[in-house]
Parts: C-alpha cells; sequence; structure tokens
C-alpha cells in the first residue's frame, strides 16, 4: 500500500510544484492521475521514488517511511518500484537487451554488474520480460532502431525485471500515436490484472481514463482537487480540473 | 565417422570455419555473412604482418635472436591475435558473440611498440634536457616588448624589470634608465617611420618630391592578419561558382552535368588533401617567396574545403520552393535566384566565417614556408635563437586568434539563428543609408589596405617563375622508381604513427580535463565553476597555436625529429580533444539516467549503463577524427624539424627536384583521401 500524506514540493526557483497532497493508493488498484500539462504530475510520480526529493511530508510504502529512507534502503525500494517514462528513456546506442537488463541493476552486486556480468536466471528473465511485450525478436538490435511504441514496451520490459510490486507511468503514451495508446496501456492493465502489481499512470485523455482506470486522483496548481471513481469526473468535475474553455476530446 | 554423420551440417562446418580462419584471418568470419568483421580482421593481419616485418628489416624494431635466426619478437602478439581470431569465428558459429578485446590488445601491442620506436620517443630527453626545457619556458614567459636603456645599453626588459621600475616609478625613486617599446615588438605590431613620400601625395600636392613623410607601417601580424582576410574573401568569391558544379541536385538538371559534377568533386578532394603549407611550396615556385605567396596558398585550399561545404550544403537544401519556383516556369538560373540562394546565404556567410577563423590560423604558420607575415618572422628569430622575440610573437597570435575565434563565432550563432528577418515595405530612412554607405566605404577602405599589405600583386600572378613549368612537368612525370618511393613510402608510415601516437596521448592527458570543461558536471558551486572556466580557458589558449609553432619550442626540448614534432601534434590534440570530449559529455541525454537510477541503480551502475555507452561511440569517434586531422598536420610538422614526411618533402623542394616532390605530394594526397575515407565511414558506422 501507498500512503502519501502532505506532499509538497517548492524548486530551488520558487515554483510551488505540489501543495499540501494526500492520498492513498491499495494494492492492485490502478490509479489514474489527470491534469493540465504542469499540475505537478510528473513531481508527483517523481517523489515517490525520490528522483525528487520531496520538500515536506510523508510517503509511506508498506508502512517504510520512503523520505526517511538511507541509500542502501532506497536501492531496496527503488527496486520494487517500476518506472515507465513518457521520452521511454532508453540508451539509445545500447541493445535493447542490454536496455532490459538494466532493470535488474537493483537486485546484482555492483562489481559484476560493472563488467556486464549476468547470472543466467537474469538472461533468462530478460528474454522472458521481452517475450510478454512482443519483442523477443528484436533483442540484439539497437535501441534506437525500435519505433516509438516499441521502445516505449522495451520500457514496461525493464520495469518487468525489477519484479515490481508497483509501476509509476509517467505519461507513457504522451509521446506515440493515438493508436498505439491502448496497446501500451494494455500491457499495464494485463500486469494490473493478472500479476496484481498496482499501477500509477498519468494521463492525458479522460476517455483512456474511464477506459483502464480503476480510480483516479486529480491535480490542479499542484493541488489535490479530486479523487475518486473516473466515472464520478462529470461535466462540473471535468470544469473544474481543467478550467471552463476545456472541451472534452476523445482518441478513437 | 557415423556419428559425425549423424551431425554432419555443424562439425563439417565448424571444421570448415577453424581452418579457413586458421589459413586465412577473417575468411571463417567472411564465410559466416559477417563481412565486415571479417574484412576488418583480414586487414588488421595483412598491415601487421607488413609492419612488423618492414620495421624489423628497417628499423630494427623487436629484434630477437633465437639460436642464430634473427626474427621478432611482435610476431608473438599477432600469433595469439591469429588464434583470438580462431575462437572468435567459432563463436560466432554458435551465434554467441566472442570479447573482441584480446583481439584489440594484440593490434595495439603491436602498433605502440612500432610507433614508439619509430617517432623515436625518447622520454630520458624529456628528464635530461629538463634544464633546456626551463630555459624555454622562462623565456616564453618573459616576451621582448618593451626595452629599457640603462647608461646606454639596451637591455629586454621583462616583468621582473617593469615591475622595479613601475615601483621606483610610483615611490619617486629614480628609474634606472628610460624605457620603450622594443624593435621586436614594433616588428610584430607596427610602427610610424619616416619614408620618401609616395607618388600619389606629390601629385596631389601633399608632400614635396623627394621629402620624407611620417607613415604608418605595419608590422608582422597585421601583415598576418591581411593576408588571412584577403585569401577569405577571395576563396568565397571563386568557391561560390565551384560549389554549384560540385552541386549533384544542379548537375544532375543539365546534360552531361554529371560528368563535371564528379570532375568537380574529385578536384576538390585531390586539392582539400594537400595541405595549405605543402601548397606553400608549390605557389612560391610560381609567384616568388613573399606574402603574395601564402595568401595564394590559403586562398586554393580554402576553395577547395569551402567549395566541399558549399556544395553540401546545396544539395542539403529543401527541395520543396525549388520545386514551386520551377512550377512556376521558371528556368534553370531563375530557379537558383529565387529558390537556392535565398535558403544558402546564411550558411554560407557562416561558413566562411569559420573559414576566417581557420585561414587566420594557417596565415600564422604559412611563412615557414612562403614567406611573409609572423611566420616568417618566427622563423628569421628562431634561427637567431631568440626565444624571448618568439615569445613576443607567440602571444601576439595567441591574442589574435583567440579574439577571431570568439568573434567568428558569436557572428556565426546570430547569423543562423533563426530570426524572422523584419521586412521593409517603406521607404529606408536617411540615416539608414548614410550608415550603410559608411560600411562600404570603411570595407572598401579595408580591403584596400589589406590589399596593399598581402602584397597582392597581380603582375606576379600572371608571370609564373621560370621553374614553374618544370614543376608542372615533372608534377605530372613523378618519379615511381624504387629508390625514391622506398625512403618516401617508410616517412610516409613515421608519419602516420607519429599521428597515431600524438592522438593517443593528447586524448589520454584531455580525459581528465574533458570532465572539468563539462558544464553539465561542474558549475554547481562556485569553485567548480571557476574550474570549469580556467580548463576551458587553458584548451582554447593551447588551441590557437599552431602545431609548426609548438614544433620550434619542443625541438629545443627534445631535439629536432619525429619525437618532437609527435610531442607538438600531442598538445595540439589535447586541447581539440578535451573540446570535443567535453561536448560529448555536455550533449548527454539525462533521461537514461533517470531511468537507470529509477531502477534502484547505484552510482557506479549508473555511469556503467546509462552514461558510458552515451559517452563511448562519440569518444572513439572523435579519436579517429583527431587521427585523421593529425595525420594531415603531421604532413607539415617536418618543415620546422619535427621529421616525418614533410622533411623528405622539402629537402626534395630545396634541391629542386621536382618529380620527387611530386611522388611525396602524390602519397600525401593517397594517405589522407584514404583516411579521410576511411575515417568517415567508421565514424559513421560508430554514431
Amino acid at each position: 500500500m501507498l500512503r502519501v500524506e502532505n506532499l509538497t514540493k517548492v524548486y530551488p526557483n520558487g515554483t510551488q510544484a505540489l501543495k499540501n497532497v494526500s492520498f492513498e493508493v491499495k494494492d492492485g488498484e490502478f490509479l489514474a492521475v489527470i491534469g493540465l500539462s504542469g499540475s505537478g504530475k510528473s513531481t508527483l510520480l517523481r517523489c515517490i521514488n525520490r528522483l525528487i526529493e520531496p520538500t515536506s511530508g510523508k510517503i509511506y510504502w508498506n508502512d517504510q517511511d520512503v523520505t526517511a529512507a538511507s541509500a542502501g534502503e532506497m536501492r531496496k525500494i527503488r527496486r520494487q518500484i517500476g518506472m515507465v517514462f513518457q521520452q521511454f528513456n532508453l540508451v539509445k546506442r545500447s541493445s535493447v537487451l542490454s536496455n532490459v537488463l538494466t532493470g535488474r541493476l537493483g537486485y546484482v552486486n555492483t562489481f559484476s554488474s560493472s563488467l556486464h556480468l549476468f547470472s543466467s536466471e537474469d538472461w533468462k528473465r530478460a528474454a522472458a520480460s521481452l517475450e510478454q511485450v512482443g519483442l523477443a525478436d528484436k533483442a540484439q538490435v539497437r535501441a534506437d532502431s525500435l519505433s516509438g511504441g516499441q521502445q516505449q514496451r522495451v520500457g514496461i520490459a525493464r520495469a518487468l525485471m525489477q519484479d515490481p510490486k508497483l509501476i509509476l507511468a509517467d505519461e507513457p503514451v504522451a509521446s506515440l500515436d493515438p493508436v498505439l495508446a491502448h496497446s501500451i496501456l494494455k500491457y499495464l492493465e494485463q500486469l494490473n490484472k493478472e500479476r496484481g502489481i498496482t499501477v500509477l499512470c498519468s494521463l492525458h485523455f479522460l476517455d483512456l481514463v474511464h477506459r483502464y482506470a480503476t480510480s483516479a486522483i486529480a491535480l490542479k496548481g499542484g493541488e489535490l482537487v479530486f479523487q475518486g471513481l473516473p466515472k464520478q469526473i462529470d461535466d462540473a468535475q471535468f470544469k473544474a480540473i481543467y478550467g471552463q474553455e476545456a472541451e472534452r476530446v476523445s482518441i478513437i | 565417422m557415423n556419428e559425425s554423420g549423424n551431425t554432419p551440417a555443424p562439425s563439417t562446418n565448424s571444421i570448415l570455419i577453424t581452418f579457413s580462419s586458421l589459413i586465412l584471418p577473417g575468411l571463417g568470419q567472411f564465410l559466416l555473412k559477417k563481412r565486415q568483421r571479417g574484412l576488418v580482421i583480414f586487414l588488421a593481419a595483412l598491415i601487421s604482418v607488413y609492419l612488423i616485418d618492414w620495421s624489423l628489416v628497417h628499423q630494427n624494431i623487436g629484434k630477437v635472436t633465437l639460436g642464430g635466426w634473427v626474427t621478432s619478437w611482435l610476431w608473438l602478439p599477432l600469433i595469439l591475435f591469429w588464434i583470438w581470431n580462431v575462437m572468435d569465428a567459432r563463436a560466432l558459429l554458435e551465434a554467441r558473440t566472442f570479447n573482441i578485446f584480446p583481439g584489440l590488445a594484440c593490434i595495439a601491442v603491436i602498433l605502440y611498440v612500432i610507433a614508439w620506436n619509430v617517432t623515436d620517443v625518447k622520454l630520458n630527453r624529456l628528464v635530461e634536457r629538463f634544464n633546456d626545457a626551463r630555459t624555454v619556458s622562462t623565456n616564453l614567459l618573459n616576451p621582448d616588448v618593451i626595452t629599457i636603456s640603462i647608461n646606454g645599453n639596451d637591455k629586454i626588459c621583462a616583468w621582473e624589470c617593469m615591475f622595479t621600475y613601475v615601483n621606483d616609478k610610483l615611490a619617486g625613486h629614480p628609474v634606472q634608465g628610460p624605457i620603450r617599446w622594443s624593435d621586436n615588438f614594433l616588428a610584430i605590431i607596427g610602427t610610424i617611420k619616416d619614408i620618401p613620400a609616395p607618388s600619389w601625395e606629390v601629385k596631389l600636392g601633399l608632400a614635396q618630391p623627394g621629402s620624407n613623410v611620417k607613415t604608418f607601417s605595419s608590422g608582422t601580424m597585421l601583415q598576418t592578419i591581411a593576408m588571412g582576410l584577403m585569401a577569405t574573401i577571395f576563396s568565397t568569391i571563386i568557391a561560390i561558382p565551384v560549389s554549384f558544379l560540385a552541386a549533384h541536385n544542379i548537375m544532375s538538371r543539365v546534360r552531361g552535368g554529371t560528368i563535371i559534377y564528379y570532375l568537380a568533386r574529385g578536384i576538390l578532394n585531390i586539392v582539400r588533401a594537400v595541405d595549405t603549407i605543402v601548397w606553400g611550396l608549390i605557389v612560391i615556385v610560381w609567384v616568388g617567396l613573399g606574402s603574395f605567396a601564402g595568401v595564394i596558398a590559403l586562398t586554393i585550399h580554402s576553395v577547395a574545403a569551402l567549395g566541399k561545404l558549399f556544395s553540401e550544403e546545396i544539395e542539403h537544401i529543401d527541395p520543396g520552393p525549388v520545386e514551386a519556383v520551377t512550377a512556376t516556369g521558371a528556368n534553370l538560373i531563375q530557379t537558383i535566384r529565387y529558390a537556392i540562394i535565398p535558403q544558402i546565404t546564411p550558411s554560407f556567410l557562416a561558413y566562411s566565417l569559420l573559414r576566417w577563423d581557420i585561414n587566420m590560423r594557417s596565415a600564422t604558420v604559412i611563412g615557414f614556408v612562403a614567406g611573409g607575415g609572423i611566420g616568417f618572422f618566427v622563423v628569421e628569430t628562431v634561427r637567431m635563437g631568440g626565444y624571448q622575440q618568439y615569445a613576443t610573437a607567440l602571444w601576439a597570435v595567441v591574442i589574435v586568434i583567440v579574439l577571431v575565434d570568439y568573434i567568428s563565432a558569436k557572428w556565426r550563432e546570430s547569423i543562423l539563428k533563426d530570426q524572422p528577418q523584419k521586412v521593409q515595405t517603406a521607404k529606408r530612412p536617411f540615416f539608414n543609408n548614410l550608415r550603410l554607405a559608411f560600411y562600404v566605404i570603411l570595407g572598401a577602405l579595408v580591403f584596400i589596405y589589406c590589399w596593399n599589405l598581402s602584397g597582392i600583386s597581380l603582375k606576379d600572378l600572371f608571370n609564373p617563375g621560370s621553374n614553374f613549368g618544370q614543376l608542372v612537368k615533372d608534377f605530372v612525370t613523378i618519379d615511381l622508381s624504387s629508390d625514391v618511393l622506398k625512403p618516401v613510402i617508410q616517412q610516409m608510415i613515421v608519419t602516420i604513427f607519429q599521428a597515431f601516437l600524438a592522438t593517443t596521448l593528447g586524448a589520454i592527458a584531455a580525459l581528465p580535463f574533458s570532465f572539468l570543461a563539462a558544464k553539465n558536471l561542474t558549475g554547481r558551486s562556485r569553485l567548480s565553476a571557476w574550474i570549469y572556466y580556467a580548463t576551458r580557458a587553458m584548451l582554447n589558449l593551447l588551441r590557437s597555436i599552431e602545431a609548426l609553432l609548438y614544433v620550434v619550442i619542443f625541438i629545443f626540448w627534445v631535439g629536432i625529429g619525429p619525437f618532437a614534432g609527435m610531442l607538438a601534434l600531442a598538445v595540439t590534440s589535447f586541447a581539440l580533444i578535451g573540446k570535443l570530449f567535453s561536448e560529448a559529455i555536455e550533449n548527454i541525454d539525462a533521461g537514461p539516467i533517470e531511468a537507470v537510477n529509477a531502477t534502484g541503480a547505484n552510482r557506479l551502475q549508473t555511469i556503467v549503463y546509462a552514461v558510458l555507452p552515451q559517452i563511448v561511440p562519440p569518444f572513439v569517434s572523435y579519436l579517429i577524427y583527431q587521427w585523421d586531422i593529425n595525420i594531415r598536420m603531421a604532413t607539415i610538422i617536418g618543415f620546422a624539424g619535427g621529421g616525418g614526411i614533410g622533411l623528405t618533402l622539402t629537402t626534395f623542394f630545396g634541391s629542386l627536384e621536382y618529380h620527387k616532390a611530386g611522388t611525396v605530394v602524390a602519397c600525401i594526397v593517397i594517405v589522407v583521401a584514404l583516411m579521410d575515407f576511411a575515417s568517415a565511414r567508421l565514424r559513421q558506422a560508430l554514431i
């Protein structure tokens, strides 16, 4: 279970990205985080695995205080939390397989991994992860030779290597063609339903939220303005989250 | 037998592949459809065999005597390479990849041992002659700028003396003697002299016939600036029409244009492969020694370099507007005028400015062979052992080049910035025209001044020297007999290894500094920001001095020969590689670092998996690029005593043996063009 209490983030330049945000995610949920660009969605997700240091507030992951964790503890926490990025964040010049194997770095010792030595179990796990996202035949090619949708699937395979209990997905489909959005989100849904992995996913399109999420929160200017079920977001809620000018659009 | 009958394909294949790689390295890989890998292994083995044999026969490198049998111990790493190659082929057969590092290491041992010996590296000299080095560095830090006259004796007044002088002056004590700018300094900057009145002043009635007038007479540094400027202007003007002939998308529209295209490209490539300084040697036969020869040499090389850049720019323009203008019924000339020229003007200007920067650097050393400019001044002063005088010239060069570098970079930046230009619909205001007129007149005056200063003489241009016909004839019928070709090839190998070793040394030295000069790694605290600026400044200062000017310093330290030349190249490589590496580090994509971090990886793992894969390929690519540049530079460092093919070339030119000089030039063209091609292909494969 993930619990966020009074989370606040102020950047050195004075921007207040998160204001006193509190919410809870139960195990096995698919939580959508919605809000306009710049509303603090990315900051929120990155505070959870402390890629960004929160200014104040607490984050509890299975009752362990993430904000107080030491470097060694943080390594153990991070390896349980997979992350998928908007820009995929693959090492473009490395092979697909090599990128997937990086997902195992939190588990293996520093010395042997520095020499690119992995156990045969890890190699099998990498092959299985690629199999899961349907890219088994692309293992040896360079990451930048894949299409955007394929690169994001490699990103998911990398997260799977961590054997994660939670996946943070930061706008995973925003850089992709709308038609590919469903294919990526279906993989996340499958992991959520079949393996019981909790998913926190920021999304732009409301119809994707309705289709995939089991619950939702909304941020506006760094504040939590909605918490509930996706279907509870009616027109009035919608205007409150996105502003009076906004119009609903749908993809596909 | 029966067993192999059951599984026939793999084992026969295995034997076949092992055997073919054993008799010919790379053949097994080639047969397994890894054509490139096979070819590279084959070439590496072939070149190694040649080099080991050559270095044993000609230089006694690696010589060992085994029971009366003389051989080279360098065959040992080659045998190891051979074994590695067989194992690699067998691994490929099982679709595994074999570690390439053992193979690379074997070849590296062979190459570095030979490089170390042929470039005559004598580390003991660096230590033994350390006092000489200290003398040089003391002289370099105390340039001859101010002269003090003590009791009628003129002395150089360097820092210490100036300090005493200023102290005395401030304290009101009597000073040691009057000071003035030294003759040396005035020779570099310029001085006001009494000279007989020029005829035009007499005609205008400004001066009496036969009388003297005070005139500013420019120094060698100003002359150098003028040479660089004139060469840039001339080469830009000539390169524009040439570039259209070498642009494929233009020439393919004209009948017979493709032939002209290949011809133009070929000529540009050959001309470019010959360094400016080598052109200087050829040009002086035509117009004689002097700054004009320097301007022509700079112009010839620049036309080739700019012609290539310009034509590539033309080939990469947006075809949309061309299509649209053609569709209106415009002819070729109109299409060029309205669809192509507006697209290429900014980048042409930017390339010319870049070339101005390069020409200024070359202009500082062209005087080594062609006469004129600060290079000629340096040769003269060093010949007389005037290292303090040389130091003044060096500092003048540093200041001018750093300035030119800065102006050229800023100017290029403002040209290439995509600013929507204001379209003037109303009549221009009067003062605008006035300002324009002012700039035009100023430009014209500068042009005329530089024209005179750089000694341009159309008369000399159209009256080739008496030997020039002989030179052209001899260059066509070059001497390819083995007693010429053998020493030339030998010196060429030395030259290539000089470049190779210099690149390695420069890179090793540059690696730590490149991290200090990367803005994304430093600049967080005030101290590290200072380190960043200090490292950048040092790299820029070192980079502003041409290799030939460094050679002059190093021959004083380690003596004339390839070692001095190699060290000079290592310093210039250090400066350029440091800059390129730090830029590669600055261009790292932060995304993968974040992603690897998020998996729980620690710092070292993040570096190995997210940082190194991003910087190693550009680093290797820059190393190959630097080696390519260094081979060009190594062909000329011999002119100042740096050894290698340059020495051979000047000797042949000096003794008027043009048919042999032609062989050398041809050899340089072939090697440089091959390296250029190979390095471009390799770098393409890496990035």
